[in-house]
């Protein structure tokens, strides 16, 4: 990633509630469906050719029962503090609203997650009252299609007055594969041309190019078949290429696959407490975890307190995704 | 039941106001005793922790005539526990022929559970609390318990909290198919997922232990218990049981030719040639074992002999979790932690019992305390900590040979290392050592430093720095 101080765009659309996922993806695959309300003229250059609008959504609170399971599943501790990871799973569907504005130049039918890059700035109680802002920036050109990022800001009370401040940043990037959009140029700060983690139906994976040498693992993951219903229910992203394998083989994938998150979100919570409540948190996705799978799997300390993490295949040594957990 | 009178006369007398703490009190080793160690499935296969613990226990009442006698305290624990075993060292004492006013807990430690056990009843005895314990422990891995999954766990509490029918049915709404398998206890760490067999392969091949090495040392090993049996070394410390006279692992005719056969189980997912196998791990394995440790005092008036006392004890830990260090590596940190606050080297031991978990264990815990940059880096030592003289080393066999149920090992070890330097201290006239290392899951290990007992009390009391 390179900086991300891309400002928002100014206009911005308070929507009455955090979208359900689902509904998004049935209005991906489904035309027919009304899409979300946006503004389709005016596109700043930072946004050229993408949704020129933010969306926002107040008030948005975590079911302390949906925290639980998600810490239960996730292995972090059961406490009052949302995991970074948790956070994503809140606020991320207001910026995949915005993947189905009818502004947003790439459908998001075979899109695949190439990275997340998250910010959390402090340790955010579970009983805050959060507000969403998500925009779309920087479409560029990829060596296999058109990549985009999805910026969602969660901000929080500080104080005893009513500022807010942003407590937690997620840069998500995702790859349209094989799409190209005139006018869209290289992004000089390329992600490798991997093929990550597919986040919406029907995007088959090709071999990636393996310059991955597997590490001493340290962990290993035994992955069984629900692995993907467990963490939709959590999450509340029951894309069907994670649900089962007959609904994964529609999709074009031999088995269900684990979400990409959930191998990241583990890794940040197997990263343990010593890392603090502010870090930075990244990943990147290459070959995605079919399931039922086994993981080889290495989180390793740094001299700086930060951890590295990557996870692969132990028969092939193909890497499934490599990350870093930096305190702040 | 026949009972003893009690025996308050032996507690030390303090002036009032002053700490019953006396330096010169030790804990001294009297013996111990075991049942033969069986194969998982083999001749115990019927047996409950309970059951061994109790026979274990009974065989070190019959052997030293302790019926209806209140023991100080009984500390013993098991790895695989079943949940309603929560007092497991108490009802084995209920169940065992000593006086029923003899108190006991369970403690666990992992596979050092029986050392640990050792150590705490030594310091009590030493603070003058006790003057009499009983340590030890028992495993099966025949008689796991085996539990419900999380999803029908859940329901069932929940429907148990339920104050009417329909929220009970209502409960068992969330249960799935899949729900109804049992949960059989894993030996894997909870926080990698990977087995201790998988971790120490990580750490074999980081040191690159070889694999004849490993085969050798377990060569050895077997070669080692089965002379020890055939010269009676385990007469007065192991009581057959169920048949069994001998531990059914023992392979007398085992050779480094014969363990060169197998095929690696562990590391063979790793860049590097996986060598360890069946033959130098060590196998699951059912089994108990006690020690009696007393203060002089109690020995004497109990007319008993004394074999060695109980020097003093370290525990450890590594962070293995995120692959700082192998997660059995602990005893590497522990024993020169041990040996300096004693004032003593490597040179000053007879004996070397190291736990083997797997034969590269204890080859890589050699290899780690010859190692100078390891030695400068993690242990904080000025060099290399040193080397050992191989022939000291389990001279009687260990957990390769023997087999390992997990919270056994240690009273089983200890009580051979008390019988060797008391052996060899009564050839020498010397005072003999024995240095007792026990590796455990979750990184942990536990290190103790056993001494031959002079006869007269307190007459050994200045060869060594006087720890504690």
């Amino acid at each position: 990633m390179g900086p991300d101080m891309v400002g928002r765009p100014s206009a911005v659309k308070t929507l009455p509630g955090v979208p359900e996922l689902g509904g998004l993806y049935a209005r991906a695959v489904l035309p027919g469906w009304p899409r979300l309300p946006g503004r389709s003229s005016g596109a700043s250059p930072d946004h050229a050719s993408l949704p020129d609008v933010t969306y926002r959504v107040a008030d948005v609170v975590a079911d302390p029962e949906q925290l639980l399971r998600y810490q239960r599943l996730l292995g972090e501790p059961a406490d009052d503090a949302l995991p970074a990871g948790f956070v994503h799973v809140l606020a991320f569907p207001v910026a995949m609203a915005l993947m189905i504005h009818p502004d947003f130049p790439l459908p998001l039918a075979g899109m695949v997650h190439l990275a997340n890059a998250v910010t959390m700035s402090r340790v955010i109680r579970a009983d805050e009252r959060l507000e969403v802002h998500a925009w779309a920036r920087r479409l560029a050109l990829h060596p296999r299609g058109t990549q985009v990022e999805l910026v969602t800001e969660v901000s929080a009370r500080y104080g005893a007055g009513d500022a807010m401040e942003v407590v937690w940043r997620g840069v998500s990037t995702y790859l349209a594969k094989g799409v190209e959009r005139s006018g869209v140029t290289a992004d000089p700060v390329d992600a490798d041309p991997v093929d990550a983690d597919p986040v919406a139906v029907g995007a088959p994976v090709a071999d990636a190019p393996a310059v991955f040498t597997p590490p001493m693992p340290t962990a290993r993951w035994t992955l069984d078949a629900g692995t993907g219903r467990r963490y939709a229910a959590v999450s509340g992203d029951r894309n069907p290429i994670h649900l089962s394998a007959l609904t994964a083989k529609a999709f074009g994938f031999p088995r269900a696959i684990a979400h990409g998150m959930y191998t990241a979100a583990r890794a940040l919570a197997e990263s343990g407490a010593g890392r603090g409540g502010a870090f930075e948190w990244t990943v990147v996705f290459a070959k995605p975890v079919l399931l039922p799978g086994t993981v080889a799997v290495s989180i390793t300390g740094d001299d700086a307190g930060g951890f590295v993490y990557s996870g692969w295949n132990a028969r092939s040594g193909k890497e499934h995704f490599s990350g870093t957990v930096t305190p702040t | 039941m026949p009972r003893r009178p009690q025996t308050p006369t032996t507690i030390p007398t303090t002036p009032a106001g002053t700490p019953a703490h006396d330096a010169g009190r030790e804990a001294v080793i009297v013996g111990g005793n075991r049942i033969p160690f069986a194969r998982a499935g083999g001749a115990y296969a019927n047996a409950s922790n309970q059951d061994m613990l109790t026979a274990a226990l009974d065989g070190l009442v019959a052997r030293f005539g302790l019926q209806g006698e209140r023991i100080g305290e009984v500390v013993a624990g098991s790895v695989l526990k079943h949940s309603r075993d929560f007092n497991l060292a108490r009802e084995c004492v209920l169940g065992s022929s000593l006086s029923p006013q003899t108190p006991a807990y369970d403690l666990q430690q992992a596979c050092a559970t029986g050392l640990e056990a050792v150590i705490g009843v030594s310091n009590k005895i030493r603070l003058g609390q006790i003057e009499s314990a009983i340590a030890g422990g028992a495993d099966t891995i025949s008689d796991a318990p085996i539990a419900v999954s999380e999803g029908l766990r859940r329901a069932l509490l929940k429907a148990s909290h339920a104050k009417s029918l329909s929220a009970r049915i209502k409960a068992f709404a969330s249960v799935r198919p899949a729900d109804l398998a049992p949960a059989t206890p894993r030996t894997d760490e909870p926080r990698t997922g990977l087995s201790m067999g998988e971790h120490q392969a990580i750490t074999t091949a980081t040191w690159s232990i070889g694999r004849e090495e490993q085969d050798a040392l377990a060569a050895a090993s077997h070669q080692n218990l089965a002379a020890a049996y055939d010269a009676g070394f385990f007469d007065d410390l192991v009581t057959p049981y169920k048949g069994l006279v001998r531990d059914a692992n023992l392979r007398p005719d085992s050779s480094v030719e014969k363990l060169a056969k197998l095929s690696p189980v562990f590391g063979t997912s790793l860049a590097v040639p996986a060598t360890m196998t069946a033959g130098n791990s060590t196998p699951l394995s059912d089994g108990a074992s006690v020690v009696l440790v007393a203060s002089r005092a109690w020995a004497r008036d109990h007319d008993l002999p004394v074999l060695a006392r109980v020097v003093d004890g370290e525990s450890a830990a590594v962070d293995y979790v995120h692959g700082h260090d192998g997660l059995l590596m602990a005893p590497a940190h522990a024993v020169p932690r041990l040996l300096a606050r004693n004032a003593l080297t490597l040179d000053d031991f007879d004996f070397f019992e190291i736990h083997e978990a797997f034969a590269s264990t204890v080859l890589t815990t050699l290899a780690a305390w010859e190692d100078a940059d390891y030695c400068r880096t993690e242990l904080g030592l000025d060099g290399p900590f040193g080397s050992i003289d191989r022939s000291r080393l389990n001279v009687t066999g260990s957990s390769l040979a023997a087999g390992h149920p997990f919270a056994a090992t240690g009273a089983r070890i200890v009580a051979t290392a008390a019988k060797l330097v008391a052996n060899r201290a009564a050839e020498t006239g010397k005072v003999s050592r024995a240095l007792v290392s026990i590796c455990a899951a979750g990184g942990l290990g536990v290190a103790a430093i056993i001494e031959s007992a002079a006869s007269v009390p307190g007459a050994d009391a200045a060869t060594t720095g006087g720890a504690l």
